[in-house]
């Protein structure tokens, strides 16, 4: 008999036992194979929880899986396996490992939001994602994706002094992912600047750079911004069931809450 | 206007009418089979209603009570009709009481049966306790008792509302849908997490119909404020672990087997058309829709029409109704039984 659904059977999924002799008889190799249960036993009611728990999560329950999100959506439109709509059916039905096997992609969401403009529910899907690729991190599923470092070295940057300084970010950011300074494009893109820009510019940049300003009283408003981000990652780690928070603000080298305010308060 | 319209079944539809016809004068007789009038959500005992929200007992219980206390209304309990015979503006009917009435019209107002679970036995009610209809979760709702498993009187800690038994169909002859239990399973969901917040409750569709306004209030609303999970599938069975029972299926949109456990299984039941209703054709001489229902002749001029001139039908004796189209339709059967008796006596006056 033919088989039907051949695009549901995966590779790993396919079991053969090398040494098998049931009741006298040798079924060792390929008389011995199988294919493991797709059988669903349980809901996890937990997980959808968690992602609704993190920023963008929060709408998550209203979804009726119209699939209007991943008919839209840009990534999809490259690669088929990317499906907002059925990430957002396993989270609600608690299927983890189902949803693990697709982690590698998820962070892909280019946050165009063109499925939250077209979503009848106002589930939006785009934070939906931005959720899930932060429950991946948390849980320690992916690395942190190269937007995350981005983010990362650019609120390091305004919640120390009020302001971003441009070539610190690039540096930082290199630093994080890894990439050499010196890269054609940027090397170009410095030389043209040193040409055309106004030397008042120039200097100005220069100083940024080296002396890296405040903002002017900014003291109270780093500790407000810094007070909050530990506590909201406090909370998202308690709901994950996570106990250490490892990196309670964007400044990675801090591992507890009270040393970053002794920092700040320096 | 001398004759009085008899009405036949004294549920919501039956009430209207009588209520209706005796706001403009005319006399009516209620016949109506058990004991109590009321219907539906009285006889099986309802908990709060699709849409108003008020229990059964004090919406439709008012409308008993305005019936009983009214003088154009003659009501006979534990009575059915045992022969009709006549014509527009003067039929006779013989009643298992052993009186006559006279009557210049009639309107049947004799409603639906409930659909007997028993006849789907592999969702496995009537085998499993904990297996039960929603007109018992109604019940136990509407008697204080609350929501329990009936097995060992626990909380369910996740209850599996079933769509769609008893209708939609045709392995058991039923290509109907009974266009309420969609609406009445959402509303009944969020009774259930509102008495109980630990309690998942997952609802298994086919389709959602929730039609009209009861998209947003009922729908929409328990996904929303109520967290209600709806699955798509359609149940192949329900079994049990002896511990738990087991809800076996097909989750259709991730193309996998789900082999769930339960606390407890709930059956939307559908709408029968009434056990009566071969008895009620032959005794009154109307004929049925192919599924069972009373036909309506008419569904833009003679409100309410029957296949024989003078008797009309409203309700869901004519298909799956909600209260508020029913008594819609029979304010409307009580106008055209009306016109038909004034068009017999301005016949009879020439
Ligand atoms: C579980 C469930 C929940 C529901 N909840 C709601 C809700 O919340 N809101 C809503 O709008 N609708 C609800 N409905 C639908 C509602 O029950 C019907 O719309 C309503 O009962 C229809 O009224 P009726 O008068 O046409 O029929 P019925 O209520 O069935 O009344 C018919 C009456 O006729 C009598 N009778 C029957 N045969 C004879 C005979 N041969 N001779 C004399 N008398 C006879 C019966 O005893 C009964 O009293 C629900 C239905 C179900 C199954
Ligand atoms: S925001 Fe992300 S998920 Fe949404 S359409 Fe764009 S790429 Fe797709
Ligand atoms: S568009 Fe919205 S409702 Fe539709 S599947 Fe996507 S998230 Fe769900
Ligand atoms: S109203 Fe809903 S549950 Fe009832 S028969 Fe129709 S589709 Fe099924």
């Amino acid at each position: 008999m033919p088989i039907h659904e051949k695009s549901l059977i995966r590779e790993e999924n396919i079991r053969t036992r090398d040494d098998l002799v049931i009741d006298g008889v040798d079924v060792s190799g390929h008389w011995s194979t199988f294919i493991e249960s797709r059988v669903v036993t349980d809901y996890n009611e937990d997980l959808e929880d968690q992602i609704a728990g993190l920023p963008g999560g929060e709408n998550i329950h209203r979804c009726w899986q119209c699939g209007s999100c991943t008919n839209s959506c840009t990534v999809n439109a490259l690669n088929a396996d990317f499906n907002p709509r059925y990430w957002i059916y396993l989270i609600r039905t608690g299927m983890e490992s189902e949803l693990l096997r697709d982690k590698d992609i998820i962070w892909q969401c280019v946050s165009c939001n063109k499925c939250t403009y077209v979503c009848p529910r106002e589930v939006a899907p785009e934070g939906v994602m931005k959720a899930t690729a932060h429950w991946l991190e948390l849980m320690g599923h992916t690395p942190k994706s190269p937007s995350t470092l981005f983010d990362e070295v650019f609120s390091e940057q305004v919640i120390k002094r009020g302001k971003i300084e441009e070539s610190g970010i690039i540096r930082g950011f290199f630093k994080k992912t890894g990439q050499p300074l010196m890269q054609n494009w940027l090397t170009t893109m410095a030389f043209r600047l040193f040409k055309k820009l106004p030397f008042g510019m120039m200097f100005h940049m220069a100083k940024s750079t080296i002396f890296r300003p405040k903002t002017k009283g900014w003291r109270k408003s780093q500790l407000a911004i810094e007070d909050y981000i530990i506590e909201q990652d406090t909370k998202h780690r308690k709901l994950l069931g996570l106990d250490k928070p490892t990196s309670p603000t964007p400044q990675a080298s801090n591992d507890n809450a009270t040393s970053t305010l002794v920092e700040a308060a320096e | 206007m001398t004759k009085p319209v008899l009405i036949v079944g004294g549920g919501p539809a039956g009430l209207a009418a009588a209520h209706a016809l005796a706001t403009v004068g005319q006399k009516a007789v209620l016949v109506e089979k058990t004991e109590i009038l009321g219907g539906a959500p009285i006889h099986s005992g309802y908990a709060k209603l699709v849409p108003s929200g008020q229990w059964a007992k004090d919406a439709i219980g008012g409308m008993v009570s305005r019936v009983e206390k009214n003088e154009h209304v003659d009501v006979r309990t534990n009575a059915i009709v045992k022969s009709f015979s006549g014509d527009p503006g003067n039929f006779s009917a013989e009643l298992s009481d052993g009186t006559t009435v006279d009557a210049g019209a009639a309107i049947l107002t004799t409603g639906f049966t409930h659909f007997d679970s028993v006849n789907k036995p592999e969702w496995g009610f009537g085998t499993f306790e904990d297996v039960v209809t929603t007109t018992q979760v109604e019940q136990m709702i509407s008697s204080g008792q609350g929501v329990k498993c009936p097995s060992d009187g626990r909380k369910p800690k996740r209850v599996a509302i079933l769509l769609c038994v008893g209708s939609r169909d045709r392995q058991i002859g039923r290509e109907w849908c009974s266009k309420i239990c969609c609406t009445v399973s959402a509303n009944m969901a969020m009774e259930i997490r509102e008495e109980l917040p630990d309690c998942h409750v997952y609802i298994y569709y086919m389709d959602i119909r929730t039609f009209g306004l009861y998209e947003t209030d009922y729908y929409w609303k328990s996904q929303e404020e109520f967290k209600v999970k709806y699955i798509k599938a359609r149940i192949a069975e329900v079994t049990s672990d002896g511990d738990k029972l087991i809800v076996k299926g097909e989750d259709t949109l991730v193309k996998r087997p789900i082999t769930i456990p339960f606390d407890m299984v709930v059956h939307a039941i559908g709408m029968d058309p009434n056990v009566d209703n071969m008895t009620i054709s032959a005794v009154f001489g109307v004929d049925l829709h192919k599924q069972g229902f009373i036909a309506r002749q008419d569904s833009y001029g003679v409100m309410g029409a029957t296949s024989r001139p003078g008797v009309f039908v409203a309700g869901s004796a004519i298909a799956p109704e909600t209260i508020d189209d029913s008594i819609a339709q029979a304010n409307a059967a009580a106008m055209s039984a009306i016109a038909s008796m004034n068009s017999q006596s301005a016949v009879a006056a020439e």
